[in-house]
């Protein structure tokens, strides 16, 4: 593999995520408006409760794994399942598809530009603004190495995640109502909005056996654990590897199966 | 030589949903399992050599764009092969997108928020062209057009015809065998037009590019295609140099007179009058398209005299637009 042909499209998705001051503007204040909101949410929850610890997180613990849940989805959220609908109804898909690379690579390199612009310009200040005000509630040492690669795979997952539902839109046509059915499936059953700990057992269990919690939850828990056995590091990250390849295997044979179909009944 | 695409007894059929009307059809339409087989493409061939310029008509819905699509490797055909500089091009697609360019009028290939250079540096890495290449290229393509204000310029802040042009020119930058043009002339002003016929011949010319060019505007056909192609319902009509397609037709001449009054309504009256001949009418002209084999233009001119009070007339030899509308009317017999 040319590693250059590919990373000619993250310069790209570089370049043009920084045309766009305005947007990245308004984005960080849409971010937090939200940050209030969950601010005020999460202390009237801990105010109509006597104890301090609700599901073994204190208030502050929530909120910090809140902020950074936000953070993190500054940078992974992608907008790929309206892309790939827009083009398909469009029909500038055709156009994506005679590049000559495999379309569901140019995509994601396409992408691999603005995750790198978003991790700078959204997460990592978040971090550091949240690391100062809580005077160190968050760990600093090999924790931020593991949850560096777990991020990688959380990326993976979601991307994949992401390539499955757009390539459903070359069946259905349509992209809104699939588009918000998976964004709130997968906020919600990762963790992004609310902290897998505050879910029934029932439910976490199945969760646990879903692939939405290795994108928010796994790697926000290896970020905020300080000292993890190496067990839990194995089995997090192993579970994130296996996630990986799984979806990205299956994203990748639905859309060879889709394309055919396509190509064969005409779209 | 080996022709570079050959085409032979190609078929295309899709499946489509019958669909009903009204609220009540739509939700049945929902569970229907009702198709028809639609023929978009029926049994054709052709084979194009390496530098040719072959024009590719048809009225809108004729199949142009699923014979195109099918060229490039995006569609499958039903049945019939197609070899693409040697490759088939729906198992090979990755590799037939080395071989080829493409534009479609409409739309555009490069990157919207970017300045024009930055489209191109992003192409000469994806198709992986030596910078030896790449800047010869870039010379020819300034001594084609002026191209240096274009390079800095976002794509997005383009005129249509600027955009086209870029586009023309990031299709022919990884210098490919193929190059499939979708009316990119369409929308265009007059001079726009003449700008991108002429690189688009001098392109044909200086890199040996063979270019397969659809469009509604017979100025392209005059000024660049030897040889033209016609389908009609998705079926051949016509394959061969457009002199011969002129000279089959040579024996009709176009007498245009303009008569005061409403042109619509004598142009009503003068075919029935005249049934031998079609008559169409615009806001000035009414248009007279004389088969000389039959009637002679003095003759119908003599009729006409006759009728009415003519102001003006002229007389022209007929164009490509007229003999390819008078295929897509009658066909070739």
């Amino acid at each position: 593999m040319k590693l250059k042909k590919y990373m000619t499209l993250t310069r790209a998705g570089i370049i043009e995520a920084l045309q766009f001051r305005m947007s990245f503007l308004i984005m960080c204040a849409g971010n937090l408006l939200y940050l209030i909101v969950t601010y005020f949410l999460w202390k009237a929850i801990y105010a109509s409760v006597d104890t301090d610890v609700v599901n073994g997180m204190t208030f502050t613990d929530t909120l910090i794994y809140l902020v950074l849940a936000t953070a993190l989805y500054g940078f992974m959220e992608m907008y790929l399942v309206w892309d790939i609908g827009r083009n398909i109804q469009s029909g500038k898909i055709v156009l994506d598809l005679l590049k000559p690379m495999p379309y569901r690579r140019y995509l994601f390199w396409s992408y691999t530009g603005s995750f790198v612009t978003q991790f700078f310009l959204t997460f990592l200040p978040t971090f550091i603004i949240v690391a100062f005000w809580t005077h160190g509630a968050i760990p600093l040492g090999i924790n931020l190495v593991w949850f560096a690669v777990s991020v990688v795979f959380a990326v993976m997952i979601n991307f994949s995640i992401d390539f499955i539902v757009g390539t459903i839109c070359l069946y259905t046509e349509s992209i809104w109502g699939i588009n918000i059915m998976k964004q709130v499936v997968v906020l919600l059953l990762s963790g992004a909005t609310v902290p897998l700990a505050f879910f029934p057992d029932k439910l976490r269990t199945i969760v646990n056996f879903l692939p939405f919690q290795s994108i928010y939850n796994a790697p926000l828990s290896l970020l905020l654990n300080a000292h993890p056995t190496a067990e839990t590091v194995c089995t997090t990250l192993g579970i994130q590897l296996f996630w990986a390849a799984a979806m990205t295997l299956i994203s990748v044979a639905f859309w060879n199966r889709s394309v055919r179909q396509i190509t064969v009944n005409g779209g | 030589m080996e022709p570079i695409i050959e085409i032979k007894n190609i078929t295309k059929e899709f499946k489509v949903l019958n669909r009903r009307e009204g609220l009540k059809g739509s939700i049945r339409d929902l569970f229907s399992r009702d198709y028809k087989i639609v023929r978009a493409v029926d049994n054709i061939s052709m084979s194009i050599e390496q530098g040719e310029i072959v024009g590719y008509l048809g009225p809108n819905g004729a199949g142009k764009s699923t014979t195109i699509k099918m060229m490039t490797g995006v569609l499958e055909p039903s049945s019939g092969e197609i070899l693409v500089s040697g490759n088939v091009p729906y198992r090979n697609r990755t590799k037939n997108a080395q071989e080829i360019g493409v534009v479609f009028g409409q739309r555009t290939q490069l990157w919207w928020a970017l300045p024009l250079i930055e489209s191109f540096r992003i192409l000469k890495d994806i198709y992986q062209i030596p910078d030896a290449d790449y800047d010869e290229m870039l010379k020819l393509y300034q001594s084609l057009v002026d191209i240096e204000p274009l390079l800095h310029k976002p794509v997005r802040q383009m005129s249509l015809g600027q955009r086209t042009l870029s586009d023309i020119l990031a299709a022919f930058l990884h210098n490919p065998k193929i190059v499939f043009l979708d009316e990119p002339t369409i929308g265009l002003d007059v001079s726009m037009k003449a700008k991108i016929r002429t690189l688009i011949h001098a392109l044909n010319q200086q890199k040996h590019t063979t270019v397969i060019l659809t469009t509604h505007d017979m100025g392209d056909v005059d000024a660049l295609c030897q040889r033209i192609v016609i389908i009609d319902k998705g079926k051949m009509l016509y394959d061969n140099d457009i002199s011969h397609l002129k000279q089959f037709f040579g024996s009709y001449r176009t007498l245009k007179v303009r008569i005061k009054g409403d042109l619509k309504q004598y142009a009503d009256e003068i075919t029935e009058k005249l049934p031998q001949c079609s008559v169409s009418a615009d806001d000035e002209w009414i248009s007279i398209l004389v088969d000389e084999s039959k009637t002679t233009v003095m003759q119908v001119l003599g009729e006409l005299q006759h009728h009415y009070k003519i102001r003006d007339m002229q007389l022209e030899e007929i164009s490509t637009e007229e003999v390819i509308k008078k295929i897509y009317e009658e066909g070739v017999k």
